[in-house]
């Protein structure tokens, strides 16, 4: 069973439907005691940084998701906001912490060539600068769907699993341990996000 | 490098599509036919009226509609519709909407926009402006294309990228389902004055149109809402003419 972290931000219900059709079962839920059941964690989300932890510490799921990913390693998938909230902080709209997982913090897309728009809206390529379990059978340059006005900067290239160009490349992909995340949509972007989607309930 | 996007904007009235804002019903065309589609993604509006004998509008079939593209259709969906508060948008977003489109209702309250924008990003807002070209230039129009505003669309355009839009939808009410192409002036005027990403409706009829909407009116994603263009072929058709006139598409 997939646990798909409900924290009050954004539209679950395509995370919720590509899982299923992925053939697993799934629960949403912003209680800590049924998110431990979950073989696997997926961390959706989009909005603001600041209130997606706010929103995380009210329902009490900062302490618990620590421990669960943290601790008994459950692998868990950020998407989108939730790639960012797993950084340890971030600059959009004042200074936030975040999770503190990865070595990496949030700064805005500034693009180097000023024709190029923010948000990061549409289909762009996927990167893929190591090997890791969520690109198996999915071509290095595919593309994705994004959709951001800030994106991570890590600390470290060991952490980054595949990057996006958008005026500088920036990391789009982060493997480490269990903890995976993506700053674009898998569920949003046909074959080859439903793949990647498969590769992390399957083997991740 | 970001691929310009096709975008397939659906009309409905009370759950049944609508070929464009010119209200004529259609009902071949349902859910099943976008299942497979290499479209970039889709805008579903609802035009439902009140009834005579009501003021409240039954959302219920568009919502069920909205459901089911969710559920079943791996791309971005952005939903619309006589959204006036931010608890109507919550509605749609509950119902599996990425986004929001927003029109009147911005107009009537701008602060609409920065709302949504604080809340669920400015991501989740798409600022939809009508507009037609009168004598004294572009006017913005609310209440589907029917109330003068006052309003230029490229300051219109401006003031909501300031208030957190994320993208504007232009759509010229002159073009609209005429199929003779994009009004391209309105759209670069718009683009040219808001950093945001800008996608083209209203006259799309050949895939040539689509070419000029992204190369001469400086439009990010071009819509269509003619239903011939919802089938997959012609969805691949169109793209691979674009990647031939050397704009980058998703093939």
């Amino acid at each position: 069973m997939i646990g798909v972290i409900d924290y009050g931000l954004g539209n679950l219900a395509s995370v919720v439907g590509a899982v299923e059709r992925l053939g697993h079962e799934v629960a949403v839920s912003s209680n800590p005691d049924e998110l431990r059941q979950a073989d696997k964690l997926i961390l959706p989300g989009v909005g603001a940084f600041g209130d997606g932890m706010q929103n995380l510490r009210s329902r009490g799921l900062i302490e618990p998701l620590n421990n669960m990913v943290l601790g008994e390693r459950m692998p868990i998938l950020g998407i989108c906001l939730g790639s960012q909230l797993v950084s340890r902080e971030s600059e959009e709209f004042g200074h936030h912490e975040g999770l503190g997982w990865i070595a990496a913090s949030v700064r805005r897309i500034m693009p180097d060539n000023p024709a190029l728009r923010v948000p990061h809206v549409g289909w762009n390529e996927l990167f893929q600068t190591r090997d890791s379990v969520l690109f198996e059978g999915i071509p290095n340059g595919s593309l994705f769907y994004y959709v951001h006005s800030y994106r991570l900067v890590a600390e470290s290239a060991d952490v980054v699993a595949g990057e996006c160009d958008y005026g500088g490349r920036f990391p789009a992909a982060i493997q480490s341990g269990n903890i995976y995340a993506t700053q674009f949509h898998p569920e949003k972007s046909q074959q080859h996000g439903l793949n990647l989607l498969k590769n992390f309930l399957d083997k991740g | 490098m970001l691929r310009s996007r096709l975008v397939t904007v659906l009309t409905f009235n009370e759950g049944v599509l609508f070929r464009t804002k010119l209200f004529q019903p259609d009902y071949r065309y349902t859910v099943n036919f976008v299942d497979a589609w290499s479209v970039d993604e889709i805008v579903v509006l609802d035009v439902t009226r009140p009834k005579p004998e009501s003021e409240v509008i039954d959302r219920a079939p568009f919502f069920d509609v909205v459901r089911q593209f969710a559920r079943r259709c791996f791309v971005p969906l952005a939903a619309g519709g006589g959204i006036r508060t931010l608890d109507d948008v919550t509605r749609f977003l509950s119902v599996g909407a990425d986004k929001v489109v927003v029109n009147t209702g911005a107009i009537e309250n701008p602060d609409l926009i920065s709302q949504i924008a604080e809340t669920y990003g400015t991501q989740c807002v798409v600022l939809s402006i009508d507009a037609k070209k009168t004598d004294a230039g572009y006017e913005v129009f609310g209440s589907f294309g029917g109330k003068p505003t006052g309003l230029a669309p490229e300051a219109w355009a401006k003031r909501g990228a300031e208030l957190g839009a994320g993208e504007i939808l232009i759509t010229s009410i002159d073009r609209d389902g005429s199929l003779s192409g994009y009004d391209l002036d309105l759209c670069k005027r718009v683009a040219n004055s808001v950093g945001i990403p800008v996608l083209i409706s209203g006259g799309a009829g050949n895939w040539q149109h689509f070419v000029d909407g992204i190369a001469k009116g400086e439009a990010a994603a071009v819509c269509t809402s003619n239903i011939y263009h919802f089938t997959e072929t012609s969805i691949k058709s169109a793209k691979t003419f674009m990647a031939k006139a050397g704009i980058p598409v998703r093939i």
